[in-house]
């Protein structure tokens, strides 16, 4: 257990010093996924799982008029 | 209809627009954070909608206690317990982005991000809507459930703010903005956020905020009419 | 008000030396409490250590002493309380009566804490006083906890979930303002304006417990 501590921490240590020697003029960002217009394929699942989820909530929101109707007529 | 429901369009098309922009846009560069610098608009706004949602929450309270209409107890209730989804999702968020940022690249370990005074500030909020609802699970009576949980959720609100501002300047913050944070703060500082993440920022707060309200007025529909069918019964 | 107020402490002070077992119960609370820490703890622990360790036994401490103010009272009596008194009054009277009590134990079990666990504290006098402080924001907290949990007919366990959540800035606050005690040099006027900063939350409690007791006070 101790072990890995002591690997997790050194790994820590090391990510944390390499990183600045990458990129020492530019911070990496996802440059080569913009380029080759990949991004957008991250922004279409986004975009669908949103949709998905307003569809949902509409349907949930058009059922409880409909039941609040019918409430509304047998009273 | 559409009249009616506008808002709901509005969130819609706000909510949009943050995926497009959000994911699209430039942002500014920076060291550590790099492209996860746009999760401000994801999972900031979840803390923001859960700090407004709590808000109406207890102005439902107070409400509740003016008049004594069972109505606002559902509001205030309904209203808390999609806030407390949000302040679920915020922390699930943060848990992800601070294990990307400070846990590696600064080698922080993770007992000490915890201690991080928004996160305590966090975690006090969403400790205190536990409370709330094990308190309201703990009547029977409806009318006296209503009453005082609404005390509660009163009494605890106005509480939280105070703890909010003070927590901060008594632990050392690793948070943007904060006063007693170190410089080469490695997270977003207000200057940092540049007009262009303004332009996506705010829409996708008032987005966030939209559909959380769109889902407590369903959950209050649902209840309300519960009750209705239990009192023709 | 005043009068009633005072009538009201003089009672429940009655009460406490007619029924000395709950005062001695408390008591024999905080002492074994100390005592398996003493036997758990390895010798002389840091001042750190020490410090948390002393607060959160003042939280429970706090929790059990103030619990029964309310659910000892019976819904008789409550009745007969109901018509004489104000809830303004009972609840004022109520939160003095807990915070001179809690006052009291805080003291017991600082002089326990002295006794079993050695004394890191450098400023001792200093030390006295935040610890007073500090049993005055936990007894007034808790003591709207207590009215809330009494109406939900249920016992110290809710108390404690609905008060921690409330009473942890407050305790932060503490914790960070003892350390003045133990020798850690501080900017000039911090100690002030932490302990200005507690007698604020303190004045909120206040405050809104008089605006909300009279909603909690009647069935």
């Amino acid at each position: 257990m101790f072990k890995f501590w002591q690997k997790a921490m050194a790994l820590m240590v090391g990510l944390a010093t390499s990183l600045p020697l990458f990129a020492q003029e530019k911070a990496a960002m996802a440059d080569l996924m913009r380029s080759n217009g990949k991004i957008y394929i991250v922004v279409a699942v986004c975009l669908t799982i949103l949709i998905g989820l307003f569809l949902y909530v509409t349907s949930i929101d058009r059922k409880i008029s409909r039941l609040e109707k019918e409430n509304k007529n047998q009273s | 209809m559409v009249q009616k429901s506008w808002w709901k369009i509005l969130s819609f098309v706000l909510l949009v627009y943050t995926i497009v922009a959000g994911f699209l846009l430039e942002v500014p560069r920076l060291f550590i954070l790099n492209e996860t610098i746009r999760n401000l608009y994801f999972h900031v706004c979840m803390w923001f909608a859960m700090m407004i949602l709590f808000g109406v929450s207890f102005f439902y309270s107070i409400k509740y206690l003016r008049g004594f209409h069972y109505r606002n107890d559902v509001f205030a209730s309904s209203f808390a317990a999609v806030g407390s989804l949000f302040g679920v999702l915020g922390y699930l968020t943060g848990v992800l982005w601070v294990s990307v940022t400070w846990v590696t690249d600064q080698g922080q370990s993770l007992a000490s991000v915890l201690k991080e005074p928004k996160l305590i500030g966090a975690a006090i909020a969403l400790l205190i809507y536990g409370a709330y609802f094990v308190l309201r699970g703990s009547f029977t009576d409806i009318d006296k459930r209503a009453r005082i949980s609404a005390v509660y959720n009163i009494f605890a609100f106005a509480m939280l703010f105070p703890s909010i501002w003070i927590i901060p300047r008594l632990v050392g913050s690793l948070h943007p903005g904060a006063p007693g944070s170190d410089s080469g703060n490695p997270a977003l500082d207000r200057n940092d956020m540049d007009a262009g993440m303004r332009m996506v920022f705010y829409p996708a707060v008032i987005g966030w905020t939209l559909i959380g309200i769109w889902i407590a007025t369903l959950k209050i529909r649902v209840a309300l009419l519960k009750d209705k069918i239990l009192m023709h019964v | 008000m005043t009068r009633k107020v005072l009538a009201l402490l003089h009672k429940d002070i009655l009460l406490e030396l007619r029924q000395k077992h709950t005062f001695y119960g408390i008591l024999l609370y905080i002492a074994s409490t100390v005592f398996v820490l003493y036997l758990s703890m390895p010798e002389s622990p840091d001042a750190q250590v020490w410090n948390s360790l002393f607060w959160v036994i003042q939280l429970f401490v706090c929790v059990n002493t103030v619990a029964k103010s309310f659910l000892q009272e019976s819904r008789g009596r409550m009745l007969y309380f109901y018509s004489i008194t104000s809830p303004r009054a009972f609840i004022i009277g109520k939160m003095i009566y807990n915070m001179l009590l809690m006052l009291l134990m805080s003291l017991v079990s600082l002089i326990f804490f002295f006794v079993f666990l050695e004394n890191p504290v450098s400023d001792s006098l200093l030390f006295v006083g935040i610890v007073m402080l500090g049993g005055l924001g936990l007894s007034l907290v808790f003591t709207l906890m207590s009215a809330i949990a009494a109406k939900a007919q249920q016992n110290a366990a809710l108390i404690a979930i609905l008060g921690f959540p409330v009473i942890l800035p407050q305790l932060l606050l503490l914790m960070r303002l003892s350390k003045a005690a133990f020798g850690e040099v501080f900017r000039d006027g911090a100690v002030w304006q932490l302990a200005g900063l507690v007698g604020l939350f303190d004045l909120l409690v206040l405050v809104l417990a008089v605006v909300l007791f009279p909603y909690l006070w009647k069935d």
